[in-house]
């Protein structure tokens, strides 16, 4: 399949807000997944001065893209291939959504209210 | 910021290094993270934090992040913190146990934390009190136990708590053992051999043994090519085992008649039972093994302040609800890292912070009497095989059927293919991951 026909069926599918199916749980908040990534990409994706690129600011677009690509191993990767593959659609697009909101700069030059803004502004809103 | 920025290891920004950088006045006022200096309205409700490592630290920010107005304490008894991240670098010199000292200031100052340093003694479920060595009580609402790791030194005859400290440094807390083992790592004689014992599961950085193992065998590689280490492992397979096996193949002649390095099974005898320190010998179910260096890294439970607060169970660790981590045993308290029983989760330090924003998230909506959310936890481990050879392990988890368990496909292990871009990319990410991680955890 194109990554074209991947991202489009991707979109098409988060927007239909996917119900849990049988056992299985509703999709944790972007938040709570986004903040899993900041091990390695900075809290609230926040770091631009090290290898793994910077999440915070992302457009969503991209976020996704490149995610979807990781898990159908169409984009070459040391490790992402394996993290992405613990997300589905939905969840990708949570995730993808709330870093495109996040402050452009270094974490450490971030206060808290600034970053407390950015979180309210999108718990309000959530669409792209 | 580029003072701070240029600095490797040593992330944590203190109050002389703001000054450094900013000037003192611009320090003076109330924080120029524009951390609030606030009071707490009498009637906020208290949360408090035993220990300051990996978990407590974590937590504290995170819950800063879901909750603005909860008063947040930490308890923790000593005022810096050694991270166990990296190191095993330190025992072959790759950096030094400064780099990887922080302490909780910027975690008091920007998230308005209120740090305590005390030893916790003891807790009342009943009044929802904790006490502290220097004689003080703290009331909580909500009160959450991070406290790390004990060892096992009864399972192991002619071994105890005190050797440990002296001639046979185990090293699996950083401090003043690492430096010990790193000064008898030197002074292994031309031919010499060296010993590590790893523990039986489940233990604190699963990988961490083997790691070790593979810096001694790079090490005699480069400074002493006819010595040759031995891992006397109790377990017949451990983790990351393939990628590790492959790179002892590669670099330190795994397997050849020049190996530096050997590995026994527990199959084969590997588990380790008595130490004969007078003679430099260890007893194995397999026979006796003479050495010049001897490390054994005992097998583990939960920490001891987890098992003298009554949190642990029979197994020696402390259950928990899966989705909130509060314990099984008492209301109202949370045990996150290593002393958890966590499931497929290793216990490293990133499933520590993984676990305290999961409960940080749990707390805040509990205190707002909401219901918690979906839990989603994660864990990566990078190690390294060589000093430029990394192997790692990845893994979401969710809460199915009630265990902490593989998200989707995500649970996996660096390939092992021909690419040599992998394993030395490996090694970059590991070096960027520690930098990285010890600011989400501390700054
Ligand atoms: C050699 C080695 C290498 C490692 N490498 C990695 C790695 O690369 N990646 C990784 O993810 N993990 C790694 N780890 C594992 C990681 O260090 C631990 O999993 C992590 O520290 C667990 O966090 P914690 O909060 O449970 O405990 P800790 O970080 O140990 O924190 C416990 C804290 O509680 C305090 N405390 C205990 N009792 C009391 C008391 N009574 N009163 C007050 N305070 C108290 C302690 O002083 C301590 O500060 C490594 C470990 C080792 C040994």
């Amino acid at each position: 399949m194109k990554l074209q026909t991947i991202f489009a069926s991707a979109l098409a599918f988060a927007f239909i807000q996917p119900a849990a199916a049988e056992g299985q749980n509703p999709i944790a908040s972007g938040s709570a997944m986004a903040w899993q990534c900041a091990p390695c990409h900075g809290t609230n994706g926040q770091e631009f001065l090290e290898a793994m690129p910077p999440l915070a600011g992302m457009p969503a677009k991209q976020f996704t893209e490149a995610m979807i690509a990781y898990r159908e191993g169409t984009r070459p990767a040391i490790i992402m291939d394996r993290v992405a593959r613990g997300f589905n659609d939905a969840e990708i697009e949570a995730m993808a959504v709330w870093f495109e909101k996040q402050p452009v700069k270094q974490w450490e030059n971030t206060s808290l209210t600034e970053s407390q803004n950015a979180q309210k502004a999108n718990s309000t809103g959530g669409q792209k | 910021m580029s003072q701070l920025e240029n600095k490797t290891f040593d992330q944590k920004i203190t109050r002389r290094d703001l000054i450094k950088v900013f000037g003192a006045t611009a320090v003076a006022g109330t924080g120029i993270f524009g951390a609030s200096s606030k009071a707490f309205a009498k009637n906020a409700q208290h949360v408090v934090v035993l220990g300051g490592g990996v978990g407590g630290s974590t937590f504290a920010k995170y819950l800063r992040f879901a909750d603005p107005d909860v008063k947040i304490t930490i308890i923790e008894q000593y005022p810096e913190y050694i991270t166990c991240l990296r190191s095993n670098d330190v025992i072959v010199g790759m950096h030094t146990l400064d780099e990887l000292t922080f302490n909780l200031d910027t975690i008091k100052s920007k998230y308005n934390v209120n740090v305590v340093i005390d030893k916790v003694i003891g807790a009342d479920y009943d009044k929802k009190t904790v006490r502290t060595e220097k004689g003080e009580t703290f009331s909580y609402d909500k009160l959450v136990v991070s406290p790390g790791i004990d060892f096992k030194f009864e399972d192991y005859e002619g071994y105890d708590a005190e050797m440990a400290e002296g001639k046979f440094p185990h090293a699996y807390k950083a401090g003043p053992q690492t430096l010990e083992l790193r000064r008898q790592l030197l002074a292994v004689p031309k031919g010499g051999t060296a010993i590590i014992a790893p523990p039986q599961n489940p233990f604190r950085c699963p990988p961490g043994p083997y790691e070790r193992a593979s810096f001694f065998a790079e090490h005699f590689k480069k400074h002493n090519p006819t010595a040759k280490l031995i891992v006397l492992d109790p377990k017949d397979r451990f983790t990351k085992d393939g990628p590790f096996k492959k790179a002892w193949e590669r670099l330190y002649g795994y397997k050849t008649d020049n190996a530096l390095i050997e590995w026994v099974s527990g199959s084969d005898g590997g588990r380790v039972v008595r130490l004969d320190a007078e003679n430099m010998m260890v007893e194995t179910d397999g026979g006796d093994y003479k050495a010049d260096l001897i490390n054994i890294i005992p097998n583990q439970r939960a920490g001891v302040l987890a098992q003298k607060i009554g949190l642990t169970n029979d197994s020696g660790w402390c259950p928990i609800e899966r989705n909130t981590m509060e314990s099984s045993l008492h209301k109202d308290v949370y045990v996150l890292g290593d002393s958890s029983i966590a499931d497929a989760m290793p216990k490293s330090g990133y499933s520590a912070n993984s676990q305290a924003k999961v409960c940080a998230r749990a707390v805040a909506d509990t205190l707002k009497g909401e219901q918690p959310g979906t839990a989603i936890y994660s864990n990566v481990c990078y190690s390294l095989a060589g000093e430029n050879y990394g192997v790692s392990i990845a893994a979401i988890y969710e809460v199915r059927d009630g265990l902490i368990q593989p998200k989707g496909e995500s649970a996996g292990v660096s390939p092992i293919t021909d690419k040599v871009t992998q394993p030395i990319l490996e090694a970059v990410y590991q070096k960027n991951w520690q930098r990285e991680f010890v600011k989400d955890v501390f700054s």
